[in-house]
């Protein structure tokens, strides 16, 4: 029997002599063509001194290149009518634009100029210092993002996944503008990158237009492996943090396996039972995970019963192990310690028990109609064709869809078992101190 | 008959028992349907002292209807791969069902029993309500959230219904019994004053047929119209908020504005655009962000309504920055009212505004979301066809005096939350 495949646009692939891989899925209805360049860099290839430094250039390749001044970029794509925006991640740095079909030159040559040229000059990176700052300041508001960023701080004591993608603030003040240049020129070229277009375009021109483009950049840019392995945990490790906020929230961590590991579609259909979706394949819009899932077994376990007004768990697709998440924030008036406790014994019996067949058969009803329109639009197309050719290879996604809709209830309990074990577990918990409101 | 699969038209069909319906064909290689059901359901409609009830009452019908309870309605979702989501708004309360077009009709039932069936289950009325309290924690606590409530408490007066945010007090909500959110469910969930938008790969004739037959028990009177207190807000000026143990300061400067079917808002739009609210060329992102280096974000919105509306300018930065801040957003808010743009950046602004209309059609619920708006604010059917040309008719000197009236200095309040003491 075939295996099940997701649906999506036919694509045509090729690599450039300079190493650059492309991949062309054209959509001749379109109105509209999506250009994305994927680099194989992230927080994991940084370092104690110079945290941030992805996200960093990420931003100052908007600050400049030969072609275009600084602001150029931005008003060249918005002129037309086109929105463009980038994100760096642990795994990698991607940067898109989505044109109105007739101008997918615009896009086309700005990728070209500053996948080797961006200029990262002194009097600007001094100046996007304080704009990394306030994106950090902003981002600590939220208590959410300082238990995530503390969990992950204890949860990895030798791997880069330790730190977030923002960067330590004592590294945003410290690095030097000669550091974010030679950490561009490593790391940015043909060789580390990806090229997809989406959308509205004759695939012949395009692919002439893109050698004509790109084929004389020079070779370079370095896809560097991350050697460094975490040490298996040996005993829980915990913090608590304390500051403004609503009412007790914590996170709970376990080490998980990469997107690419055998384990991966047990984990997937774990998430999708414990906290109602899946990142890879949810319904609707995409990638994020915002809507409430009443069938979740934390849901019913949690928010029924009143102990928590949200909760969910989180598996992310990442290049090397990473963490698998509870995330629950509690109902007025219910403790930190009440909360826990209703978390973790879920999550033994959930390792005793394992799912329920009918939980198997709708975390796989789920995954299989999500991935009906999950290629919707240009932009979702070149979105995820880039994110798995990135992080694996464009068959990957087949692969894993099919996985996931194989496992078995035994799978997910063994993977349930592996997973949510005491030595292994990492919490983080956020006590609100009712700091006064300004009232 | 290109008309009828052109998704930037709209169709006003014959209405069915008082509820408004508009079809929109789905754009080009598109695989799935939106519909979208809006009442008026808003939280302008709170009576005093009850005040949360459009809200929880919005967040209720998307959890369980007629024969399912909310663990089985969010089975049928996933087996359909579709989604129902809700938006409270002052005016009125939408609700969304979005999925596979193959399955529009099926779909559409399901919009209709949620819309009209809801079960109010006791257990679902107590979740609803916990989430909500801590809702109103985070408004209070968090400043990007407690910025934008203390600027509409600054701009409008006590009663006005675009006063708050819609969630209410902890008395108000101990307040509200289950039959007191089935009630503003009966008089505002209504066919009459109702609106029901289908994005779907269907004409016309048939879209009327599905929706008579969904919809076809949906009874009740006349919608209610929002009654707009007069006055002024709280107090104008600079009102400060210091929230300490916070990174990050939040500031938003606005006033009261015009609604959306005013003769001048396609110029008061380029104004707003120009101002702060095309990203990347408007003036507030270039001056704070891209000159200053002195915030992650700036910008501007301009909230016109069906009854009226709101202006805002806003920006997150250091506690050490927020002065000059501010002053870098009053002086371009005087310069746009004061000066007019030159062509080219009206051209410039006009243009990318004109341009990224394909970019609307890249996928149904994009392209639904141009129909609502359309619909909500009765538009022609043309509106988006034809905004282009109604764009380019407008002259700088209208811009500036858009802005004169629309980003007006009248009523304007300066609110600044964060922490000030750091400073």
């Amino acid at each position: 029997m075939r295996s099940p495949r997701v649906p999506r646009p036919p694509t045509r692939g090729f690599s450039l002599d300079n190493g650059l891989r492309v991949l062309l899925a054209p959509d001749g209805r379109s109105p509209t063509a999506s250009v994305w360049v994927w680099y194989r860099v992230g927080s994991r290839n940084e370092h104690p001194g110079i945290t941030g430094a992805s996200h960093w250039v990420e931003h100052m390749l908007f600050e400049g290149s030969p072609r275009y001044a600084k602001g150029e970029i931005d008003r060249a794509v918005v002129r037309v009518g086109g929105e463009l925006n980038a994100f760096t991640d642990a795994d990698f740095t991607a940067y898109f634009s989505t044109v109105p079909r007739e101008h997918l030159g615009v896009p086309l040559d700005i990728e070209s100029d500053r996948m080797t040229r961006a200029l990262i000059t002194d009097e600007e990176v001094a100046r996007e210092r304080t704009v990394i700052f306030s994106e950090r300041e902003g981002n600590e508001n939220w208590p959410e993002f300082r238990v995530e960023e503390e969990l992950y701080q204890l949860a990895f004591r030798e791997h880069p996944y330790r730190w977030d993608p923002l960067g330590r603030r004592e590294d945003i003040e410290r690095m030097s503008a000669e550091q974010l240049r030679e950490y561009y020129r490593r790391f940015y070229g043909t060789r580390n990158a990806l090229l997809v277009v989406a959308g509205g375009f004759d695939p012949g021109a395009v692919a002439s237009e893109v050698r004509r483009r790109f084929g004389p950049l020079p070779e370079g840019g370095e896809d560097v492996t991350v050697r460094v392995t975490e040490p298996p945990a040996r005993g829980e490790r915990r913090a608590e943090l304390s500051g403004p906020g609503t009412t007790p929230y914590l996170q709970l961590g376990f080490h998980a396996p990469a997107l690419g590991d055998p384990e991966t579609p047990a984990t997937i259909v774990l998430d999708a039972i414990l906290g109602g979706e899946t990142r890879l394949f949810s319904a609707g819009s995409g990638w994020g995970r915002s809507a409430e899932h009443p069938s979740s077994r934390l849901y019913q376990a949690l928010v029924d019963r009143g102990l928590a007004v949200r909760a969910t768990s989180d598996w992310r697709p990442r290049s090397y192990p990473g963490l698998f998440t509870v995330q629950a924030q509690a109902a007025a008036g219910v403790s930190l310690d009440r909360l826990e406790g209703a978390i973790v014994r879920l999550l033994d019996r959930f390792a005793r028990e394992g799912p329920r067949p009918a939980e198997m058969e709708e975390a796989r009803t789920k995954v299989r109609r999500a991935a009906v329109l999950a290629y919707e639009g240009a932009s979702r197309t070149g979105f995820r064709l880039g994110f798995f050719s990135t992080l694996r290879s464009p068959r990957f996604e087949d692969e894993i869809f099919a996985s996931i809709l194989r496992v078995t209830g035994r799978e997910v309990r063994t993977r349930a078992r592996e997973l949510f074990r005491p030595e292994t577990r990492v919490v983080v918990r956020y006590r609100p101190t009712g700091e006064a409101n300004g009232g | 008959m290109a008309e009828a699969n052109d998704p930037l038209r709209i169709e006003y069909l014959p209405p069915v028992d008082g509820l408004a319906v508009v079809r929109q064909a789905t754009p080009a290689g598109s695989g799935s349907f939106s519909a979208t059901y809006v009442g008026p359901a808003g939280w302008g409609f709170d009576e005093r002292g009850a005040e949360g009830a459009a809200r929880l009452v919005n967040q209720l019908v998307t959890s369980a209807a007629g024969p399912y309870d909310r663990v089985a309605l969010a089975r049928r979702l996933d087996r359909a791969g579709a989604t129902l989501s809700r938006q409270c708004a002052p005016e009125s309360s939408e609700v969304t069902v979005w999925g596979p077009a193959d399955a529009w009709e099926k779909l559409l039932e399901l919009l209709a029993l949620v819309v009209q069936r809801p079960r109010f289950d006791p257990e679902d009325v107590g979740r609803a309500r916990r989430q909500m309290v801590e809702r109103q924690l985070r408004e209070a606590a968090q400043p990007a959230q407690r910025a934008e409530l203390e600027l509409l408490r600054g701009i409008f007066p006590p009663g006005h219904p675009y006063r708050g945010t819609g969630l209410g007090s902890a008395r108000s909500l101990a307040k509200l019994s289950r039959e007191s959110l089935v009630r503003f469910h009966r008089d505002h969930y209504t066919s009459g004053g109702g609106l029901l938008v289908v994005t779907a790969p269907a004409r016309g004739e048939a879209v009327r047929r599905a929706a008579r037959r969904c919809f076809r028990s949906f009874e009740g009177p006349r919608g209610p119209t929002l009654q707009l207190a007069r006055g002024r807000g709280t107090r104008g000026g600079v009102r400060t908020f210091d929230l300490r143990g916070r990174s990050q300061v939040e500031l938003r400067l606005g006033g009261p504005s015009i609604a959306r079917r005013d003769p001048v808002f396609p110029a008061a739009f380029l104004a707003n655009e120009i101002l702060g609210g095309r990203p990347l060329l408007s003036r507030l992102f270039q001056r704070v962000r891209e000159r200053g280096g002195l915030a992650y974000h700036a910008s501007s919105d301009l909230e016109a309504m069906r009854f009226g509306g709101y202006w805002l300018a806003q920006a997150g930065t250091g506690a050490d920055r927020w002065k000059r801040v501010v002053a870098m957003l009053d002086s371009e808010l005087r310069r746009i009212r004061e000066v007019s743009p030159t062509s080219q950046e009206v051209d410039l602004v006009r243009e990318s505004a004109i341009g990224e209309i394909p970019l609307s059609l890249e996928t149904t619920a994009e392209a639904h979301e141009l129909a609502v708006d359309a619909a909500y604010h009765e538009l022609p059917e043309d509106h988006w066809r034809t905004w282009p040309s109604t764009l380019r008719s407008v002259r700088p000197a209208a811009v500036r005096d858009a802005a004169r009236e629309a980003l007006g200095a009248t009523g304007m309040v300066t609110v600044v939350v964060g922490p000030l003491g750091a400073a």
